[in-house]
């Protein structure tokens, strides 16, 4: 169990939050995985994936930093973040199969909460956009080869 | 919810080097608006301190000058690069203290640093420039950009981190010697970047804070050594620093308040236009120069702005700034927010419509919290009080008005020429909007109209008395002086 903090998605920074939290979420429970004796046969593919999931958090960090103004910071609303909510709760003892199953489904709701908040951000921040996009397409990516185990 | 620390405890100033204790022995609270905890003491020093700060900066002052402006720049992109390490905990302090959200306080933050990464152009900022026969055939005549000595900030409450950077920087990286008097409301902020400033390898006196009220501003304004004076805050303050300072021999540019009005034409894009008026509106609580006050609306644009703009207000989410999905925080203190009921109570007696009542906001487990919600006035006339002072909070006055034409009357009735903003889909209207408003700063679909480091920032008439504004080429302009000499060789 990785544990995570999902606030409400009403502030640019809180959507930046989430992602943070999805990130840190989806590294955790894919290091757990790895560690999985049944699935031991994907454990590089898994720490693979819990590497490239920390670097997006650290793409995440710079991006609230160094880009930020007073004149992005409308309010969000009408953005129900529940809906992207992960599980965290790696399944103890999983194979390959189930392993791969359980990952697919956090690939699946982080691409859907990033391609969503990039039609926000679009408004507000064009680069914060083509990040959210980008992380989007690389979940997708992701789920249809975790799906392909 | 992390908070840097608990409780800063005693707070010191730092002279010459050193950090030092006030021997005044007077000190203040230092509160966090939105819990209502004491989390420092801030002390009032003496003026006799004061001048020991102005006599340590005068001595810095030869050698600073001396050093090539190359060298200086260096201490300032090792500050740039100090500040970024420090960058999430300068956010989190000024929440503490001051009580805005953290995506504000962290685009504070930005700004600041911002600050420091145009003043490390300096080599380039700073050159004068010659003609040759310029004086005559054979005579050589050159402008030098040179150094005046000691300068004194005394800062305001609503921007802790930026606004002593809208000036210090660019006073000591053009080789002058700086005095920085944070708010007694919000001073934690500025010791804590002072403790990056000292990392950076400043030598000592160079860059000074003196921690205290009117005391400090009065010796640093009265002292011979202070060559200049930069100040933000009240419009009736900002005129007597403005008046004692000049009295005294001293270069002044203070910035004094603010009455914005956003004014909406029938064509303005709707959704994006709210979305981002809430931020201007309610960002920081209202606490900003730049911060919308007046909503004018054109036409019959009035009636759907306003249900859906009351409808928008209501989603505003409030409490402690650290819960990164606020959306507003508390105004700065029980006072501050005494004055902003009064504003709203003295609009309902006459005769303005509350549509939305922040009066008695509660934000559960903040009961000791200054919190006044978005709070939305219709039917608000110009001849209203609320339409015409500075209220400083997150007071919406909304006034129907027949044409752009009609709305410059109204914005060129007020004392205050700071920032006015117009919504359009229309080049013409907008183009008409900026030629004609007189403010120093103009919002084209923008509520926030907040200069960049490298543009001057200030208000026109009773939003700023002085002539070079802050931040930029002003700002150096304001550090400096052009010394001419004409070159002949016999």
């Amino acid at each position: 169990m990785v544990e995570c903090d999902f606030p409400e998605c009403r502030t640019f920074g809180s959507v930046i939050r989430f992602a943070l939290e999805l990130e840190k979420g989806a590294a955790g429970v894919y290091e757990e995985l790895a560690n999985e004796p049944k699935a031991a046969a994907a454990a590089e593919a898994f720490r693979a994936l819990a590497a490239a999931h920390k670097k997006r958090g650290e793409l995440l960090e710079h991006t609230r930093q160094q880009k930020l103004n007073e004149m992005i910071l409308e309010p969000i609303q009408d953005m129900d973040g529940t809906r992207y909510i992960i599980d965290t709760k790696t399944p103890k003892g999983a194979d390959v199969k189930t392993a791969a199953g359980f990952a697919a489904r956090i690939e699946e709701k982080s691409s859907a909460f990033y391609l969503d908040s990039a039609k926000i951000a679009k408004t507000l921040m064009a680069e914060a956009a083509r990040i959210m996009e980008k992380l989007g397409k690389e979940s997708l990516a992701n789920k249809a080869k975790l799906e392909a185990m | 919810m992390t908070e840097v620390k608990k409780n800063y405890g005693k707070l010191q100033n730092y002279v010459n080097g050193e950090w030092i204790e006030s021997t005044s022995g007077k000190a203040i609270d230092v509160e966090n608006p939105a819990t209502g905890e004491i989390i420092a003491q801030v002390p009032m020093s003496s003026a006799d301190e004061t001048k020991a700060a102005v006599e340590a900066a005068d001595e810095a002052w030869p050698a600073w000058r001396e050093t090539p402006p190359i060298t200086r720049a260096r201490v300032f992109f090792k500050l740039k690069e100090l500040l970024e390490l420090q960058f999430e905990d300068v956010a989190r302090i000024m929440v503490q203290e001051q009580g805005k959200t953290i995506d504000e306080a962290r685009g504070e933050t930005r700004r600041t640093i911002e600050n420091v990464e145009v003043a490390a152009g300096i080599p380039s900022l700073m050159m004068g420039y010659n003609l040759e026969d310029g004086a005559a055939e054979g005579i050589d005549e050159d402008a030098v950009i040179s150094p005046l000595g000691v300068f004194g900030a005394i800062c305001p409450f609503n921007f802790p981190a930026m606004i002593p950077y809208w000036f210090w920087p660019y006073a000591v990286a053009s080789g002058n010697t700086y005095i920085v008097k944070p708010s007694s409301q919000v001073p934690i902020t500025q010791l804590w970047l002072t403790k990056v400033v000292e990392q950076a390898g400043f030598p000592p006196g160079v860059f000074n804070i003196v921690n205290g009220s009117h005391e400090v501003s009065d010796t640093l304004m009265e002292h011979p050594k202070v060559k200049g004076i930069s100040f933000v805050g009240s419009t009736p303050v900002a005129k007597y620093i403005y008046k004692h300072s000049a009295e005294n021999g001293k270069r002044v540019q203070a910035q004094g308040g603010a009455k914005n009005s956003l004014v909406v034409m029938p064509d303005a894009a709707l959704d994006r236009t709210i979305a981002n008026m809430l931020a201007s509106y309610y960002g920081c609580a209202g606490q900003r120069c730049l911060a919308g006050s007046n909503m004018v609306a054109i036409g019959d644009i009035a009636d759907p702005l306003l249900k859906r703009w009351v409808e928008a207000s209501k989603k505003i989410k409030m409490g402690y700034g650290l819960d990164e999905s606020v959306n507003m925080g508390p105004v700065v203190s029980a006072k501050a927010k005494a004055k902003v009921i009064g504003y709203i109570d003295s609009a309902e007696k006459e005769g303005a419509k509350i549509l939305l009542d922040g009066r008695k906001a509660k934000v559960p487990g903040y009961e000791k919290g200054h919190f006044v919600g978005p709070t939305v006035i219709d039917q608000v006339t110009p001849d209203m009080t609320i339409a015409k002072e500075e209220v400083f909070g997150p007071v919406v006055s909304f006034l129907r008005m027949g044409s752009m034409d009609e709305a410059l009357d109204f914005i060129h009735s007020s004392p205050f020429g700071n920032a006015a903003s117009i919504y359009t889909q229309s080049g013409k209207s907008a183009r008409e909007f900026r030629y004609k408003c007189q403010c120093g700063n103009i919002g084209i679909n923008v509520g926030i109209v907040a200069a960049m480091a490298y543009f001057p920032f200030a208000g026109y008439k009773d939003s700023f008395f002085g002539d070079l504004h802050g931040q930029g080429q002003d700002a150096i302009k304001f550090f400096t002086d052009r010394k001419v000499v004409i070159t002949r060789w016999f």
